[in-house]
């Protein structure tokens, strides 16, 4: 038998941002007109339907493939859980040692009565996995920092980790172990959503290494090009015959070509020079409303609606096209990071990206997509035929770009799906790449959230929103936590004072080492929300546990479909006055 | 924690022992028992305020499904014991993956029925009472019995109507007539929660100027310049289908119909060189699917109930009075008052003036009222103030009989100061709007 040709090894770098149009190609689904095959929705699409239309066939098979660990068995995490069994995860584990007792039944949906007793993680794993039969759950009755020590390498085995109202030192020796094991590029990059709450308030902290969004669903892809038209729309629209065409066609041509036939015109009579470049600021107008005027003056019965869309959008021939400006943060960002054989695909793809723009016109490539516009079908869908044979040519030239990237990295030329690179080429202004602090910065109180006090509370300063105070109000809790092995607003007699006093003396302490010039004041919003974390009693009321719940499942499954800008990296919630906001700790 | 062992001893406890067991609302009772710093003065605390909450409030629950699943489950576990539960749809197997108390063997059956099941058999001590049916179909003597209303609606009709309908049933003399209606809406990643205090706080009504218009494609481009496959699936459901079935009316749940639309859309983008009509485009086009996703839900259902809480309870403040939350970019949300409309058509005192031309026809009339962001009506009906028809769109008599009047110059069909009473399909309400001459 003869051995097969070498081909490149199988494919070991993860599919994980492998990314689907769901759209079926017309020209294939219609070969031999006489049959349309017919593409009725199987009853696994059926029953993800309402879901697929936000994320689509890729993000629905990394939600699949997806493992998450829940640590800690609360009905905050469970809630979560839920919001992540119903889409269709592969698989959960419920890790907790806990026995069920009445009080957690009471507030936690997927236990029972009859749960009382049993091991908790056994109970809520069993009622969860009703949700959806394709979702396979675990359950681990272990303790939490033995386990740590113990098996490690269960921790680093999941897509993502969840723990809710863990006890903070131990969630912190969890938080550093998915950091480290995060810290090899290449490595898994295990997210961390840590959640906390108490009465009306809570607070959701994650914890990225480095998280791909390979598709943040921006409101538009569209690269119109009107200012620098590609050589063949400029031809089409210089080409076109208006004087000749009846008043009917003449109505139709689409704005796009209008706006960019005077263009051109303008820049053959005014040295190039786009309408208004390089004058003051009079003389600038003055060209605009002259250039305006004689896309006016073009109109024969003055109700054109074509001519009506061209004037609305003029300022796009005096707009240059650029770079988006989130795209070049991300590539300044890029250039300080090492791309290695082990990179996610998506660096590879803005390494070969830079090269790509290197060229004239030193844009990102065309996207296919043309919004809708007054024009008969046929100029329409010529226009349309314009963009999609340049993408196609982008396409091209991007792809060998790649090539070179890969190739200097040592990796074959097919290290990265088609169906990915098409995804990146048509939507490179929809990516980012976001690097995450670590935990520990923020329980510490250095980097953001340091300044943030800093700015907040010296020279007499006072926040005027309730938010940082109430995290500072959970970082004293877990502080007074650490050293009393209970939570605050829960001593035997149910006296709050005392532990709020406890509580403010840490507030206090921590403002004063991070502001400069701090009054010694923690301010009435400040007392305000210990005492309102304080009288919860780290109780969880079932609609904040559904609250977080929701919260931690969207951003769960951005996280794993790598789809739409997840958090990054706190939230606190106030369920007293129904406000949220977020920082970046 | 360590490993514990519930009061009973080790083993399964019985559901008795475990409603006797008042241990078990721990962690509700801090925050009933002892009073925070935004706790309204009134708040009693104690066995009183638990009392309210867990043995006289009377709960309605409008919709059993993405956002009423929730709802109920939240109400229950924060203990509300006599929740009712109203929707007239039955479960399909596109709502599983959000609308968790159904499960495969469910579809078809009763949504509030199986859900008022589902929790009453998971959370013991609480009483769920379903209508199976439209909200319409109830008296305002029902909707008097209850002491707050949620409503999770996914159409805007309902929510009109159940908002006018408390509104209307306020009477000053009987302070026990107020309502709170508390409201969710979800699309995506998005959604929103409002608590309506009828007559005191903005109601729906006031704020219909804030939903985005649907997508309306007009007829001329569909029927020949189609561009979008969206075009050509409006062809074939708006043109062909009636021209081919005729009287045989289109039924988007039924998946023999949406092939056959599927087809037709299909084959005329060919002819157009079009590309991307499919089969889920074509169902979302023609029946307006909204994405829908259980986390979004949450987030707003739990919102709704913590209000019902906080309003049952006077433990913290409620919402005033309305959150929007936007989860795709990142997590943001905006919490603001809305303000009332003076002239809202249901809770607002002053009528609506119309200023017209002496030039005007009856039909510019009604196309005027048609395109008013304000009113959110598509198919106005005019009448005089004294109840003789002006314009009907139906029944086809009518219709037939008034037709000819939109033809003629408002001058020659009313006077200035006239008033005019609009009805609509979509409106839960008759509008008086007075006509002023310019």
């Amino acid at each position: 038998m003869q051995p097969s040709p070498p081909s490149s090894p199988p494919n070991p770098r993860p599919l994980k941002l492998a990314r689907m149009e769901d759209s079926i190609d017309i020209v294939q689904a219609t070969t031999g007109t006489s049959s349309i095959p017919s593409y009725r929705p199987d009853a696994k699409q059926r029953r993800y339907d309402r879901q697929l239309r936000l994320w689509a066939s890729s993000g629905q098979r990394s939600l699949e493939s997806a493992r998450v660990l829940l640590v800690g068995c609360d009905a905050t995490g469970c809630q979560g859980l839920k919001n992540l069994v119903l889409p269709g995860i592969q698989q959960f584990t419920i890790l907790s040692s806990a026995i069920t007792q009445p009080k957690d039944v009471a507030t936690n949906f997927f236990l029972h009565p009859d749960s009382v007793g049993q091991p908790i993680a056994q109970e809520a794993v069993r009622l969860l996995s009703e949700l959806n039969p394709s979702v396979e759950g675990a359950a681990r009755v272990d303790d939490i920092s033995t386990l740590l020590q113990s098996e490690p390498f269960f921790f680093t085995s999941f897509t993502l980790v969840i723990a809710t109202n863990v006890d903070p030192d131990v969630e912190l020796a969890l938080a550093d172990l998915l950091w480290q094991a995060s810290s090899e590029v290449g490595g898994p990059d295990i997210p961390l959503i840590a959640i906390r709450n108490s009465g009306f308030c809570g607070r959701v902290e994650i914890q990225l290494r480095e998280h791909c969004v390979v598709d943040t669903h921006p409101d538009t892809t569209h690269t119109l090009r009107i200012d620098q038209p590609f050589p063949a729309l400029e031809k089409h629209a210089r080409e076109l015959d208006l004087d000749s065409m009846d008043s009917m066609e003449f109505s139709h041509v689409p704005w796009v070509v209008l706006l960019v036939r005077a263009s051109c015109w303008w820049k053959d009579n005014h040295e190039g020079r786009y309408p208004g470049q390089d004058k003051a600021d009079d003389e600038r107008s003055a060209e605009r409303t002259a250039f305006k005027a004689l896309l006016k003056a073009q109109k024969r019965k003055g109700d054109e609606e074509n001519y009506d869309e061209a004037l609305s959008q003029a300022y796009r021939a005096w707009t240059p096209s650029t770079v988006p400006y989130e795209l070049q943060q991300l590539l300044e960002t890029e250039n300080g990071a090492l791309v290695t054989q082990n990179s996610k695909n998506l660096h590879i793809l803005l390494q070969a990206l830079k090269l790509f723009l290197t060229e004239p016109p030193h844009l990102p490539p065309i996207s296919p997509t043309l919004p809708d516009m007054h024009s008969s079908t046929t100029s329409y869908v010529a226009l349309q035929n314009l963009y999609k044979a340049q993408y196609r040519a982008d396409l091209e030239k991007f792809k060998g770009y790649l090539a070179q990237t890969l190739s200097s990295l040592g990796l074959p030329v097919d290290a990265i799906p088609d169906d990915e690179i098409e995804g990146f080429v048509k939507n490179s202004g929809g990516v980012n790449v976001i690097k995450g602090r670590a935990l520990r910065e923020s329980k510490e109180v250095q980097g953001g959230v340091r300044a943030l006090i800093a700015d907040s509370f010296s020279e007499g300063n006072a926040p005027y929103e309730i938010y940082l105070p109430l995290h500072l109000a959970f970082l004293s809790a877990e502080r007074f936590f650490s050293q009393e092995k209970r939570w605050p607003g829960t001593s035997q007699d149910g006296d709050m004072a005392e532990d709020s006093r406890k509580m403010a003396e840490t507030v206090r302490h921590i403002i004063r080492d991070a502001a400069q010039g701090f009054s010694g004041e923690i301010g009435d919003l400040a007392t305000n929300a210990i005492a309102e974390v304080a009288r919860g009693g780290f109780g969880t009321l079932p609609t904040t546990a559904a609250f977080l719940g929701g919260l931690v499942g969207q951003e769960a499954i951005k996280l794993v479909t790598n789809q739409y800008n997840p958090l990054d990296n706190t939230c606190i919630v106030d369920l007293v006055q129904s406000g949220i906001e977020k920082f970046r700790f | 924690m360590s490993p514990t062992v519930n009061a009973n001893g080790v083993g399964r406890s019985s559901p008795k022992a475990y409603l006797a067991d008042e241990g078990r609302w721990e962690s509700i009772d801090r925050v009933l028992d002892r009073r925070g710093p935004w706790t309204d003065e009134q708040f009693v605390g104690g066995r009183e305020t638990k009392d309210v909450l867990r043995s006289k409030a009377k709960i309605l629950v409008i919709g059993a499904g993405g956002l009423g699943c929730e709802i109920l489950q939240n109400l229950a576990l924060t203990g509300f014991s006599d929740i009712h539960v109203i929707d007239m749809d039955t479960i399909d197997i596109s709502n599983l993956n959000r609308q968790f108390l159904f499960r495969e063997a469910d579809v078809g059956k009763s949504k509030a029925v199986t859900a008022a099941e589902f929790v009453m058999k998971r959370v013991p001590g609480a009483k769920v009472t379903p209508y199976h049916g439209k909200i319409q179909d109830h008296p305002p003597s029902f909707y008097l019995q209850f002491d707050i209303v949620i409503a999770g609606l996914d159409s805007i009709s309902a929510r009109r109507w159940i908002n006018a309908t408390l509104v209307q049933m306020v009477d000053e003399e009987n302070p026990d007539s107020l309502k709170p209606l508390i409201d969710g809406g979800t699309e995506g990643f998005k959604g929103q929660a409002r608590v309506i205090l009828p007559t005191i706080s903005s109601c729906y009504e006031c704020s219909i100027d804030m939903l985005t218009p649907p997508t309306a494609f007009p007829i001329c481009t569909i029927a020949n310049t189609p561009r979008l496959p969206e075009h050509c699936i409006e062809w074939a459901s708006v043109l062909e289908w009636p021209k081919v079935f005729k009287d045989k009316k289109l039924d988007t749940d039924d998946p023999d119909h949406i092939e056959w639309l599927y087809q037709q859309a299909s084959a005329r983008a060919a002819e157009f060189k079009i590309e991307g009509v499919t089969w889920a485009l074509t169902q979302g086009v023609v029946k307006n699917i909204i994405p829908a996703i259980a986390s979004t839900n949450a987030i707003i259902a739990a919102s709704c109930c913590n209000e019902a809480f906080k309003l049952a309870t006077t433990s913290a403040p409620s919402l005033n009075n309305y959150m929007m939350y936007v989860g795709n970019d990142s997590v943001y949300a905006y919490t603001f008052e809305h303000e009332r409309r003076p002239e809202c058509p249901v809770c607002g005192g002053e009528s609506i003036i119309a200023e017209v031309g002496k030039d005007w026809t009856l039909e510019k009339l009604v196309d005027w009222l048609a395109a008013r962001q304000d009113l959110q009506i598509s198919r106005p009906s005019l009448a005089y103030s004294g109840g003789k028809p002006l314009y009907y769109q139906a029944p086809p008599q009518l219709h037939a009989a008034t037709l000819k009047n939109l033809e003629k110059a408002l001058p020659d069909l009313l006077i200035d100061g006239d008033e005019v009473v609009v009805t609509d399909p979509g409106l839960p309400f008759t509008l008086t709007v007075e006509i002023k001459y310019a």
